[in-house]
């Protein structure tokens, strides 16, 4: 039986599985034990940027890559292997993992030249990064892997179950082959099942089985071991593509691994299961993440210029100065160096190491201060919440995020515990509670030490809030955030001793980063309505407040509570959506201060800086000013994802560059892949923004899922409420309802209780004004978002206008 | 060219006669009253095959129109005009050499919204007898199709002189009895006489230029839905009146219609359940195939058809008052 070589799947059985017949070929190549070994491959032929070579996992084979085989070439070649015994290649010769990491660097120095990139998945993983170790690469994609068992995690019991029983299940049944089959969609099962008909054929799957090392007596131990350790020293880019729904290498692999390679990019596919390579639109993600990584990003100051946050809170660390005045007290920067000292000790005697990832649960407060510059001083990277999104957005965001630490209050750390946010994470908390790290601890006043920071280290990760879009977590480098100080403090230039205010929860954290003091209103951080007059006055009497940041609920609701009292703050920012002309009037004349409306996102904050109604867009749409200096803006035409740049003829959506324009979405949860595109080897943001330049200024037209995409091309529905606004002077909102292309208009003018047909009146006024030709004219509640209490949600409005319409 | 219109009497038989009248076209209509187009008037019955044959005899194509329109009609006369009257303009279309058959949206309504479908297939599952028998003749002419045949359904079609939309919608009026199911909030696609007439002229013109779009059946409209209420209040207003619709929910709406439609004395019942039902969901269609096809696009949105109905009003209370 020794050598007994199988047949490559036939032409027909090739086109049947989608595969194209010509990419299958033999190749010979010595193997590990001296004889040569006959394998068969899946080759797209000649890429023009390099080659990757695939790397299956037990009992798969080179149809796990279908997508990138398809996807990639004729850009990249793309060689999917059959390892030794399995798939279509060489039967009969038991491998170890150390000879498996043999052959295929014996493979990849025979046929590959030019760049090199290995992808690979399940215990196909172990195999290419040991090859990684002793090979010239590029770039390492993973699927769902480990190169270690985590210390907090038992063997996955199918693994366990298999192994009990290895030559039953694995080879004389077709148990472990049709389980693993039966992970994925049923259009690729006949496929998978194809080469594993017999048990003579299933050989390979049960030693493969056998040879995963449990324990240090298993004969592949040590060299799993070296795996791991190389995974550890891989300097070139990283992409882990995830399938969150893997019972087998669960989320606690996909920790252990970027606890390994905490530079590593993660795309987690929420929904897909352990076969993520045919789960998942994998190809896509690839050819986005290879056109980034592939050219040069965006970078931010050079390394000489650099400075930490970090470095700026320890050069004031005896400064008697505030940088926090909150209800819950007061925070001094000496305090901040001190207090962050003891945490920061607390933490690194805990083991916690840079690149980190610490979930901080904690309500604006100097403590939410503390706990990140404490994290930071180890060298982690604060993740911060935003607790309105939700619970449920919450945790899925938190779980995915994989912290190894959780923050919290007594509150926080109870529900984070109860609802598992983070199964396995340490928890820590400021004071005694049991189970959990005392970052109080009064012994000693705390070292010093601090881990060294560069401009390419993760600084934070930051929650969005979902009020425009899935939620994201959004990674910026301690290059980035410094990039956006310094774009921040020239929109206004502070002095020394000046303080702001704003109802934003996440921009407390900015105060050490501006270096200015910040003064948290007395309010419900969740509702950002209940900022009213009294708390903003209260707030700017505590210290020499020049800045507010206040979104546009907080300003109508001091509107509302002013009753002709003023309070003055020099600068008052206006932001999270647009507002209308009269409410900046009227928080001018309660402020006396400039107002202005910048523009920016989580993502890239700020972008613009303007005052509205400066000037009147030819098309209509608010205009936010001029881009800031070192930010491009781009405008892309629309419905053109995934092909590149083509420059918008009027309007389209809007694309940003900047020094601060963050890292990258950490463990992308269900983002759209498609969230960056490269110009000219810049790295762009597709904001999903809609908008236009003219004149230099930018004017933005809502949002590009609410473009209406009727017969005769795409309408922005800012550009059609505008005029219905002004002249029926209440708030509108602009829907398409029916199939993409031959959408019609639908206007809804806000009104108390559920949607009606509006009275014939006002529908014949709305008719009139509005540019366009509408199907309906209703009134009704608009539904807002929660953070800001004023992003009207046009897709629900959308679908709730068409199920009225319908007769749902 | 010599084209045979059936059903000329109709508002938008007599519309599609003139309109290819004043472009030059001879036409002759077969009906059996008058058809007041001042085109040659050829008086017959559908049901007569021998009658329509000798009209057909030398025209060069035939436009479908005729058809039994009404609320509850009996199964045997549905089926007798809109299936045996298809079954003989199909056969006298062979000498013809090209043929317009006008069908219905109807045929594919299945108690479900359309919103901003494309046309589908037809179906014999309505409880509706003009629905079905109108969904027999569309497959009827599919099947048996011998000449290059346009199949178009124009949806809801509406203009001066209209009695079936306008002039049900004023009768209801009058009597005090104008009830909308749900506020007449129902998204509807509606059709202007002219433009209908003129999709149905286009359709003519590309069965001689277009045989791949012949053999499929295109949806007809206007291209501007508005909802039920909106529709009935223009039509009021273009009349004259100031009067207000009461509205009731969509279920006793249709509850109504069965037990009206089922137990009404004669085939003209104020209401069915398939009306009631029409009424209270939205149809609307994707019409950028037709218009593509066709190579047409309709000239009247809404509110020009009610400012045309308005002046034409006018002029008959003028004429009354004389």
């Amino acid at each position: 039986m020794g050598g007994a070589t199988p047949l490559s799947p036939s032409a027909g059985e090739l086109l049947a599985w989608g595969l194209d017949p010509s990419w299958s070929r033999r190749v010979r190549l010595p193997g590990a034990d001296g004889r040569p070994v006959d394998w068969h491959v899946l080759d797209t032929g000649a890429g023009t940027h390099g080659t990757i070579v695939c790397v299956h996992g037990n009992p798969t084979w080179g149809y796990l890559w279908r997508d990138l085989l398809e996807t990639l070439s004729p850009a990249w070649r793309v060689i999917a292997v059959d390892q030794t015994g399995m798939g279509y290649s060489e039967r009969g010769r038991p491998r170890v993992l150390a000879e498996r990491i043999e052959e295929l660097v014996t493979f990849c120095r025979q046929e590959v030249k030019g760049p090199l990139i290995l992808a690979a998945h399940d215990w196909g993983g172990p195999v290419a990064i040991g090859a990684a170790g002793s090979l010239e690469i590029d770039a390492v994609i993973l699927g769902n892997t480990a190169v270690a068992k985590p210390v907090d995690v038992k063997v996955p019991p199918l693994i366990a179950a298999a192994r009990s029983a290895a030559d039953l299940t694995c080879r004389r049944s077709p148990l472990f082959v049709d389980g693993t089959a039966r992970m994925t969609h049923k259009e690729h099962r006949a496929a998978l099942r194809a080469p594993y008909r017999t048990a003579d054929r299933r050989a390979a799957v049960r030693d493969f089985v056998l040879d995963i090392p449990v324990k240090a007596q298993d004969h592949s131990y040590d060299a799993l071991g070296v795996c791991a350790d190389v995974l550890g020293k891989l300097r070139c880019p990283i992409l882990l593509l995830w399938g969150g729904n893997d019972p087998v290498f669960h989320d606690r692999f996909l920790r252990d691994l970027t606890r390994r390679a905490p530079h590593a990019d993660v795309q987690r596919f929420h929904d897909a299961g352990h076969l993520v390579m045919l789960d998942a639109p994998v190809g896509a993600v690839v050819s986005d993440w290879l056109q980034v990584n592939a050219s040069s990003r965006a970078s931010p100051e050079p390394e000489s210029t650099f400075r930490s946050v970090l470095a700026g809170v320890l050069e004031r660390s005896s400064d008697q100065g505030a940088v926090y005045i909150g209800p819950e007290g007061t925070l001094r920067w000496s305090e901040l160096a001190d207090r962050s000292a003891v945490a920061a000790d607390v933490l690194r005697t805990d083991g916690c190491t840079k690149g980190d990832r610490v979930s901080l649960l904690i309500p604006p407060s100097p403590e939410l201060l503390v706990a990140a510059c404490a994290v930071w001083r180890c060298g982690g990277v604060p993740v911060v919440a935003d607790a309105s999104a939700g619970i449920r957005t919450l945790r899925r965001l938190v779980r995915a995020n994989a912290p190894r630490y959780v923050i919290g209050t007594r509150a926080t750390l109870s529900v984070a515990r109860l609802l598992r946010f983070a199964p396995g994470a340490r928890r820590a908390s400021f004071g005694a509670m049991p189970g959990t790290l005392n970052l109080a601890r009064q012994s000693g006043t705390g070292s010093k030490e601090v881990v060294v920071l560069g401009s390419f280290d993760t600084a934070a990760i930051v929650h969005t809030s979902g009020a425009t879009g899935p939620a994201k977590a959004v990674r910026y480098t301690h290059g980035q955030l410094a990039a956006q100080r310094e774009a921040t403090t020239r929109m206004f230039s502070p002095d020394a001793g000046d303080a702001f205010t704003t109802s934003f929860g996440a921009f407390m954290l900015l105060a050490p980063l501006l270096e200015m003091a910040c003064v948290r209103p007395d309010f419900d951080i969740d509702k950002p309505s209940t900022l009213g007059f009294e708390q903003l006055s209260a707030a700017t009497n505590r210290a020499h407040v020049t800045t507010a940041w206040l979104s546009p609920a907080s300003a109508k609701a001091v509107i509302a509570s002013a009753q002709g009292r003023t309070v003055a703050i020099p600068l008052v920012m206006l932001a999270g959506a647009p507002v209308s002309t009269s409410i900046l009037h009227e928080i001018g004349v309660i402020t006396g201060g400039d107002i202005r409306t910048p523009y920016g996102m989580t993502e890239c904050l700020p972008v613009t800086d303007g005052r509205r109604g400066e000037t009147n867009g030819s098309l209509g749409g608010t205009g936010v000013g001029s881009p800031l200096p070192g930010c491009e803006v781009r405008i892309s035409a629309l419905g053109l994802t995934g092909q590149g740049f083509v420059e918008a003829q009027e309007w389209g959506e809007i694309l940003l560059a900047a020094p601060w324009l963050f890292d990258g979405y950490e463990h992308a949860v269900d983002v759209d892949v498609h969230s960056t595109v490269v110009i000219d080897s810049q790295r762009f943001h597709r904001t999903g923004d809609v908008g236009y330049l003219e004149g230099g200024r930018l004017y933005v037209l809502g949002r590009s899922v609410h473009v209406i995409d009727g017969a005769e091309g795409p309408l922005a529905s800012v550009a059609i409420e505008e005029p219905v606004a002004a002249a029926l002077n209440r708030d509108v909102a602009a829907v398409g309802i029916g199939p993409h292309g031959t959408q019609v208009v639908c206007l809804v003018l806000s009104g108390e209780g559920p949607l009606r047909l509006a009275p014939p009146d006002l529908r014949d006024r709305a008719r009139k004004a509005a540019g366009v030709s509408l199907a309906a004219v209703l009134e009704g509640a608009l539904p807002t978002d929660r953070r800001h209490e004023s992003k009207i949600d046009r897709i629900e409005l959308g679908s709730s206008v068409n199920a009225y319409l319908a007769g749902r | 060219m010599r084209v045979l219109v059936t059903g000329a009497s109709s508002l938008l038989g007599s519309t599609v006669a003139r309109q290819l009248a004043e472009r030059g076209d001879a036409v002759s209509c077969f009906q059996r009253r008058p058809s007041n187009t001042g085109c040659v008037d050829v008086l017959g019955d559908i049901r007569d095959a021998q009658g329509l044959r000798r009209a057909a005899q030398g025209n060069e194509a035939i436009i479908h129109l005729a058809a039994l329109v009404a609320p509850r009609p009996a199964w045997s006369d549905a089926y007798a005009i809109n299936v045996g009257g298809t079954a003989h303009v199909l056969d006298a279309s062979v000498e013809c050499g090209r043929l317009v058959y006008i069908s219905t949206p109807s045929v594919a309504f299945e108690n479900v919204a359309s919103v901003g479908e494309e046309a589908e297939e037809a179906r014999y599952t309505g409880r509706d007898a003009y629905a079905r028998s109108k969904a027999l003749a569309e497959t009827l002419v599919l099947e048996r199709m011998s000449v290059p045949t346009m199949i178009l359904r124009p949806h809801l079609v509406w203009g001066p002189g209209d009695t079936q939309l306008v002039g049900r919608i004023l009768e209801r009026a009058e009597q005090g009895r104008l009830v909308l199911p749900d506020h007449g909030r129902a998204l509807l696609d509606t059709t202007y006489v002219d433009d209908a007439a003129s999709a149905i002229v286009a359709g003519l013109d590309r069965t001689g230029d277009a045989p791949e779009i012949c053999g499929r059946p295109f949806v007809v409209t206007g291209n501007d839905p508005r909802p039920l209420a909106e529709l009935v209040q223009g039509i009021l207003t273009a009349a004259g009146r100031t009067q207000a619709f009461r509205s009731l929910p969509a279920p006793l709406v249709s509850f109504i219609g069965r037990g009206v439609g089922r137990l009404w004395p004669n085939d003209e019942p104020p209401l069915t359940l398939f009306a009631a039902r029409q009424l209270s969901l939205s149809h609307w269609f994707d019409q950028r195939e037709t218009h593509a096809a066709l190579r047409w696009k309709p000239q009247v949105n809404v509110d020009e058809g009610f400012e045309r109905l308005r002046s034409w009003f006018e002029r008959q209370d003028k004429k009354t008052l004389r």
